[in-house]
């Protein structure tokens, strides 16, 4: 019995040593309850960031501070975020009201100006949860619409549509009518197009994960435009409507050691634009582009048009991604993809009135056109590429790329002409092509001389040659080719001598034996440079300048260009935590461009030259004032900014954009916000272009779960 | 007797065991494997760091501390921050691995330990982040706001994110004809992926290879009959400042004549340059309104389905 006591005894011995289990501090959830997601970050309310300017960022170290601190929501809400309601009015616009529709576009009328939540379902039945985002619908220029759905190891959800209005009627951009007293950008819209984008991922965080994607891009809207045919040019009103339907799916296989994905996909296309003339009933409303002054004895006019693209495309696509882990000192990547639209045309037109041939001289009463023609273009791309570490401090990279593409084309065209005697058929079959093969290698070397002290070099070489026919032939030239040959040198140093300062510089200088066009990068050096200070733990400062030289010193072409960009930021957050009295952040960049290239005038063919000069002052600044107020509600704050942009040289021009923003909090969940905005364009050589306007927009911000961080 | 000691033995033994048993699993609450060795466990971490660790509890990582696969369940702080008994006792900061401090390409290779095969990294090479020693941590913070600025998915937070950097580039949306990303309606990441792309400038493609112009601008896709060669060999970047221009149409000059013009320059001869489109089709006097502006007649300067001219 000596035994089994001792025995006892000795299982006595782990119940002792057994400590009690310290009491967690957090829930670790298990794997039937997953991580509570993550609370939506309260975002400012776009119009409030429209012009936010840059916040230097900080050193990769600097976070840690503030991180720790970091607002976590205490408590978990089914609802968490805010929606932004509101009504804005626009003043009369003072100067030119379609420049104003060009750039800005905003307009008076109740909107949904912002609203940014989380949905979480505790029991996570369809989702765990859900995030929407929207902002601008009411008429605005930009109507956005996000959501993002997730089940944790069933599905992630997501889905985007934007209805983005595009306007643009500039008169000084396209008049050819202004000497005749005729104000009519002949290349000016009014469109909305409406992008839809969903995708579904099935079984994410497994290691097979199957997808399916659909996009959607269509545009409707009419314009004007210039209907051209021999010598005639006539400005006529179009419509345009296209779409392009995106469908694809793949796989995603993730492993430890490798990743492989597998997506297949194809789109469809149509375009439907039209081009019209109905007969004018009165002079007055007679095509702008009729000539009254008699050519070789007679007027010209076009009193009748209907032409009509029927674009139908098709097209499909592979892609096939790779990724892999060979040993822990070697990684390889790898992508192949390939896609193949077609496209087929049915072009009809019909036009009358008095017409000019220009070859023959003759004037003739209608025209009839009709042109059959396809494109297909099969483009491959290919890339390979390692990451090798074979010694502690260095890593080398190798890369090699190619991008074929090919593209060809025919059209069947025939050409009736009626009026002349006698009637007059034509009948043309043009094939076109157009190649391009683009190849690049390039190895790395980077060097970690210290954990704060990096450099790198490498070498690029570029080589490719491209070719552009259209036959039979035509003019002086119906084929072009060209070749590219570039070596390119590459540098780059780090330099992080503490937490709060950061140096960076990177230079690229390149030399061609070859160039596709006259102002292709040629002989170039670009240079980056980049700082980062963090004065004190509430005050940062970045500076960045940027510049590219570019000149093609081969005769005919003696092109030289030059750009500069420096900037200086400041972000200041005086406090002992950020933003809790005011913040500042402010960025000035001074933009400098050169371009001075010579060409001969195609009417005299007189030498000329094409000089271009950019001097730019640019200014954006955001001011928070935080002001004292009851806890539980947060105190009113009161933003104020905006930016500026002064520029001289070819086209000087200013636009300034200040605005102020009031939010004060009217109830636990509530808050009125009030703003204001100004947006005043001017141009030196168009004064009629400009343009001022006043915006004031007034609203309530409702956050019905917890209170959002100010 | 001896039967009866030997089932009392065996009794005793098997009794014995359960403690050990239990102490294994009162010691690990979500019932993981002991500690290795110098590992501290993510409860000792949150004991000081509880701020940290409820924010990490909301975050997407937090599925390594769930996952069992993946090898850190019971310590998934020590998976980025590496063991971390040490620091625990002796509360000493220079005692556990802090990725901020470490060089970039160090940190890096502590997130692509898990993130590397997935496709977000297929072109890397090609990402002058990757080139320029951007750490993973300067856009994704691991800790701060509950995870959710892991990823900041907002456009407006996310264009400020790039231009806290990429100041000068945010300068030129300033200018009065832009891409709409200072009005929220775009973001950087809708026309360039930060990650690394084949594309020129880290741009986005559309389908597989295409440009990412596309995903917005499909009417100018094609296929075109008759291309208009710049287009296609060097991108809409040839003509169009892609961030911002006081030019209309976003176009690098100030009238389109010499945009036009310094490419197509009327050279007397093809090749002598060696490059495309130097010769003109026909006479053009420049002092005519109507020629001065080149897409009043070549209206379809992106590409035409009909015309080799691009008149229509």
């Amino acid at each position: 019995m000596t035994a089994p006591r001792l025995l006892l005894a000795l299982m006595a011995v782990p119940l002792l040593a057994q400590q009690p289990a310290p009491a967690p501090t957090i829930l670790a959830p298990g794997p039937t309850a997953p991580a509570p997601p993550a609370q939506a970050p309260p975002t400012p309310a776009p119009a409030t960031t429209a012009q936010a300017p840059p916040t230097p960022a900080p050193s990769t170290s600097a976070p840690a501070a503030t991180e720790a601190v970091s607002p976590v929501p205490s408590g978990e809400s089914w609802f968490s975020g805010y929606i932004d309601v509101g009504y804005t009015w626009r003043s009369d616009v003072g100067g030119s009201f379609d420049a104003y529709r060009s750039i800005v576009n905003l307009g008076s009328g109740p909107k949904l100006i912002g609203a940014d939540f989380t949905i979480l379902d505790p029991k996570h039945r369809l989702f765990d949860e859900v995030r929407v985002r929207a902002s601008g619908w009411g008429d605005d220029p930009y109507e956005l619409f996000h959501l993002d759905a997730k089940k944790s190891k069933l599905y992630e959800f997501s889905a985007d549509y934007r209805d983005i209005a595009y306007f643009d009627f500039l008169p000084s951009y396209a008049d050819p009518l202004l000497a005749r007293g005729v104000t009519l950008s002949e290349q000016s819209f009014d469109t909305r197009r409406h992008f839809g984008s969903y995708r579904l991922d099935l079984l994410p965080g497994n290691w097979i994960i199957p997808y399916l994607a659909y996009d959607r891009d269509s545009g409707s809207g009419a314009g004007v435009t210039t209907f051209v045919t021999d010598a005639n040019t006539f400005p006529v009103p179009n419509t345009l409507h296209d779409t392009t339907n995106l469908y694809r799916g793949g796989v995603r296989i993730e492993r430890r050691r490798f990743h492989v994905t597998l997506e297949e996909g194809g789109t469809t296309f149509s375009d439907a634009q039209s081009v019209y003339q109905s007969p004018s009933a009165t002079p007055a409303a007679a095509n702008l582009g009729n000539v009254t002054t008699p050519i070789f004895g007679q007027t010209t006019e076009l009193s009748s048009l209907l032409a009509n693209y029927g674009v139908h495309g098709t097209s499909v696509y592979s892609k096939a991604l790779l990724t892999a882990s060979v040993a822990s000192w070697l990684d390889f990547y790898g992508q192949f993809l390939y896609s193949e639209p077609s496209t087929t045309v049915n072009y009809q037109q019909a036009a009358t009135g008095t017409l000019l041939s220009e070859s023959q001289l003759l004037f003739y009463t209608s025209q009839q056109y009709l042109v059959s023609s396809a494109a297909k273009l099969p483009h491959t791309t290919g890339s390979f590429g390692a990451e090798m570490r074979p010694f502690r401090r260095m890593r080398i990279t190798e890369s090699w790329l190619t991008d074929r593409l090919h593209d060809s084309g025919s059209a069947t065209s025939t050409n009736t002409l009626a009026g002349l005697s006698p009637s007059e058929q034509m009948a043309a079959l043009l094939a076109s092509s157009l190649v391009t093969n683009y190849n690049q290698a390039e190895v790395d070397v980077f060097y970690d001389a210290t954990s704060k002290f990096v450099l790198h070099g490498g070498y690029r070489y570029v080589w490719g040659d491209a070719s552009d026919a259209v036959l039979p032939a035509a003019g002086l030239v119906s084929s072009d080719e060209a070749k590219l040959r570039r070596n390119v040198g590459l540098g780059g140093v780090t330099f992080r001598p503490s937490q709060k300062l950061s140096l960076k510089a990177e230079a690229e200088v390149g030399s061609s034996g070859g160039a596709y066009f006259r102002t292709s990068l040629y002989d170039y050096e670009k240079v980056r440079a980049q700082a980062r200070y963090q004065a004190l733990k509430t005050l940062n400062f970045a500076a960045d300048f940027m510049a590219l030289i570019n000149n093609n010193p081969v005769p005919g072409v003696n092109y030289a260009f030059r750009t500069q960009q420096e900037s200086l930021s400041m972000f200041w957050s005086p406090g002992k935590s950020p933003g809790k009295f005011f913040d500042f952040e402010g960025t000035y960049t001074r933009s400098t461009v050169y371009s001075d290239i010579g060409y001969l005038d195609p009417g005299d063919l007189q030498a000329e030259t094409s000089l271009y000069r950019d001097d730019a002052h640019i200014a954006t600044a955001l001011f928070n004032i935080k002001l004292p107020g009851k806890a539980a509600r947060g105190g009113a704050r009161i933003t104020a900014g905006g930016s500026l942009f002064i520029s001289s040289g070819s086209r000087p021009t200013t636009y300034y954009q200040p605005l102020v923003k009031l939010l004060v909090p009217v109830g636990k969940k509530i808050s009125w916000f009030a703003e204001w905005r100004y947006y005043d364009y001017g141009e030196v050589f168009d004064l009629y272009e400009g343009f001022r306007a006043h915006l004031m927009t007034t609203g309530l911000r409702f956050t019905p779960g917890p209170r959002a961080t100010p | 007797m001896r039967n009866t000691d030997a089932a009392l033995l065996w009794l005793c033994l098997t009794l014995a065991a359960l403690p050990a048993l239990g102490q294994t699993a009162g010691a690990q609450p979500t019932g993981q494997a002991p500690l290795p060795p110098g590992y501290a466990g993510l409860e000792t971490c949150a004991a000081c760091h509880e701020d940290i660790a409820n924010a990490f509890a909301k975050s997407p990582h937090n599925i390594v501390e769930t996952d069992k696969k993946r090898g850190f369940a019971g310590r998934a702080c020590e998976a980025c921050h590496g063991p971390g008994e040490e620091h625990a006792e002796s509360a000493d900061a220079a005692k556990i691995r802090n990725p901020a401090k470490l060089a970039a390409a160090a940190a890096d290779k502590l997130c692509l330990t898990c993130h590397l095969n997935t496709p977000t990294h297929v072109g890397r090479l090609a990402s002058s982040h990757a080139k320029d020693q951007v750490a993973c941590t300067t856009c994704h913070k691991m800790h701060s706001n509950g995870g959710a600025d892991l990823v900041v998915r907002a456009p407006a937070a996310i264009n400020q994110q790039c231009a806290g950097c990429h100041q000068s580039v945010w300068a030129q949306f300033q200018r009065p004809n832009h891409h709409k990303l200072p009005e929220g309606a775009m973001s950087c990441v809708d026309c360039h992926n930060p990650h690394g792309s084949i594309r020129p400038a880290m741009t986005q493609a559309f389908g597989a290879n295409e440009p990412g112009c596309l995903n917005c601008h499909g009417d100018k896709r094609g296929p075109f009959t008759f291309e208009h060669g710049p287009v296609r060999f060097e991108g809409c970047a040839t003509c169009h400042e892609p961030h911002g221009s006081a030019n209309p149409r976003m176009l690098t000059r100030q009238d389109v004549r010499f945009v036009c013009l310094e490419c197509h320059a009327n050279l007397p001869t093809a090749n002598t340059t060696g490059t495309i489109g130097v010769v003109p089709p026909s006479f053009h006097d420049l002092r005519v309104p109507q020629f001065q502006n080149c897409t009043v007649c070549h209206q379809k300067i992106h590409g035409s389905y009909v015309d080799r001219d691009l008149l229509k």
